[in-house]
């Protein structure tokens, strides 16, 4: 079943300016995990808020769970059903204690004050985070600010989470923590997951790649079948991950290695038999 | 630079302070500023200052971080003293008398009061509200007792809301503002030398990139609001109700009490 749905989707900042989105269509479906890759400028953070409704389309349509974003009476429905992790952990908190900010979402849909303790405890224990609970947010790393602001999303009990390049301005410890949190929010809450990144190693744990240039899908698949293309990738100036990219080269010399080779140990074991066969012959 | 700025910084804890309802805080702050401003005389200041300590010890707030709150404030202290010192006069005879400096007895008084004055407010309103309040409470505060005022069309909540984010964001800005300091430094800038005006100018260099860099946060807090959800204070509940509980009353009681023990014991001075 299909969550959010983009239909001829355009979208630009000026009328005088060409569209950072065109005519774009995109179906993403319940509980799935997608990431969205793309170069600088190309339109994905701009699509991210499309797709949440902080910005309208200005032709076409965005239907999250069969509402249309356009419709200013349903947005705090669809805000509901489908939350956001932005790219700079500092400006997303609101509130300087931990569990404040996390009660922040609950408190504007105007629930109970038990159910929001239980949701904001429920929230952090998810994120690991449950002793923070009293933290002041401003003391806190950046990948701890981040895992606060998925709590503070959590907490609103949201169906789907687009992450705006949510680790791009963490150190590789944090950026490993939310990915795996992305991971777990999928795989065991059944939450729809779209990522926005240009950091391959992210993509790679995604189910299904979207990959765009100009405002447009130029490749659409799972990352085995999108990885496979690197000529294509180098193309819209994207790189793939690096174990792939090695035995692509080794390819280009002749080399007789498989495609869609994304994990290190995987690649690992295809040259050791790639030279155990050299030895042999 | 900016390193020693502890205001609008809430130290968690489990003080009786800290647990008392922020509203009662805010009612007594107000109380204390009048003690604060209205002791005249040596028994009132003594008072007053016993309120202060005692204050001081129930926010479980450790002595050497109230007294690092009080030093970026040290100059202002002194001057002010200083001021009172040299020029006030009358009050009989100059105690002291050196060129055109003369010093009164009502000039040591008024220095010393202005000194105790000036510690006092500082150490007393941060122990009761800064310290002790988380920045959210103490908005809910303000919320709560201006409610009343919703009636005649003034917006308290976005007022509230206003406060609560500029306090969250306090700490952020600062060390914004000491990163570029840095970065503006290794590009040669120079902030320490030169007359006052070219010491001001250095400083634009530091404020343009802090506002641009405020207003672009600005405006990615409130996509990030809207996105869980916010609009605005109709319908909202709150995660902590405040309650004012007995002990919170008694705690205001005291504090009033010290006011009308001031009153008293001012009065009680001018007649002897």
């Amino acid at each position: 079943m299909s969550f959010i749905q983009a239909r001829d989707l355009s979208f630009s900042y000026s009328p005088a300016e060409p569209n950072v989105i065109n005519k774009l269509n995109l179906t993403i479906e319940k509980g799935s995990f997608v990431a969205v890759l793309g170069h600088n400028g190309c339109g994905k953070s701009t699509l991210a808020k499309l797709l949440c409704g902080i910005l309208l389309p200005a032709s076409g349509k965005v239907l999250v769970d069969g509402l249309d974003t356009a419709h200013e009476e349903k947005s705090f429905e669809i805000r509901k059903k489908c939350g956001m992790i932005f790219q700079n952990p500092d400006n997303q908190l609101v509130a300087s204690v931990v569990e404040e900010d996390i009660a922040f979402a609950p408190e504007n849909l105007g629930l109970p004050r038990e159910e929001i303790r239980k949701r904001v405890d429920s929230a952090l224990e998810t994120v690991g985070m449950t002793e923070y609970a009293r933290h002041a947010t401003y003391k806190l790393s950046g990948g701890q600010k981040q895992r606060i602001a998925i709590a503070g999303v959590l907490a609103m009990s949201p169906e789907c989470i687009i992450f705006d390049e949510a680790t791009s301005m963490l150190d590789p410890n944090g950026r490993k923590e939310i990915t795996a949190a992305m991971k777990r929010l999928n795989k065991e809450m059944g939450i729809t997951v779209v990522t926005i990144t240009h950091y391959m190693n992210e993509a790679v744990e995604a189910d299904r790649i979207v990959v765009m240039n100009q405002g447009e899908i130029v490749a659409d698949g799972t990352p085995e079948e999108i990885f496979t293309q690197v000529e294509k990738l180098h193309s819209v100036a994207l790189d793939v991950p690096q174990v792939t990219e090695l035995l692509y080269l080794l390819e280009k010399d002749g080399a007789d290695t498989p495609r869609g080779v994304l994990h290190a140990m995987d690649a690992a074991e295809v040259i050791t038999k790639l030279y155990k066969n050299t030895r042999s012959d | 630079m900016l390193k020693d700025v502890t205001f609008g910084q809430y130290y968690p804890g489990n003080s009786l302070l800290h647990r008392t309802d922020p509203r009662i805080k805010m009612i007594m702050m107000i109380e204390y500023l009048v003690i604060i401003l209205m002791a005249n005389s040596v028994p009132a200041v003594l008072l007053g200052m016993g309120l202060t300590l005692f204050l001081m010890v129930c926010s479980g707030v450790r002595f050497s971080v109230l007294i690092k709150s009080v030093k970026p404030l040290i100059f202002v202290l002194i001057f002010t003293a200083v001021i009172n010192l040299f020029f006030t006069a009358g009050g009989g005879d100059p105690l002291v008398q050196l060129g055109f400096i003369k010093i009164y007895k009502q000039g040591i008084r008024n220095a010393v009061m202005m000194l105790i004055r000036l510690l006092s407010l500082v150490l007393g309103t941060s122990v009761l509200i800064s310290f002790t309040t988380s920045p959210l409470e103490l908005t809910d505060s303000i919320e709560s007792l201006l409610s009343p005022l919703k009636k005649i069309g003034v917006p308290v909540h976005e007022f509230a809301m206003m406060m609560s984010i500029a306090l969250r964001f306090i700490p952020t800005l600062i060390e914004e503002t000491n990163k570029i300091i840095s970065a503006q430094k290794s590009r040669c800038a120079d902030f320490e030398s030169g007359n006052i005006i070219s010491r001001v100018k250095a400083l634009i260099p530091i404020l343009i990139p802090l506002f641009v860099s405020a207003v672009r946060r600005a405006e990615e807090l409130a996509d990030a609001m809207e996105c869980r959800c916010y609009h605005g204070g109709e319908g909202r509940t709150k995660l902590k109700v405040m309650k004012a509980s007995a002990s919170d009353y008694v705690f205001l009681f005291c504090v009033t009490a010290v006011i009308v023990g001031i009153v008293f014991l001012n009065k009680i001075y001018f007649l002897i």
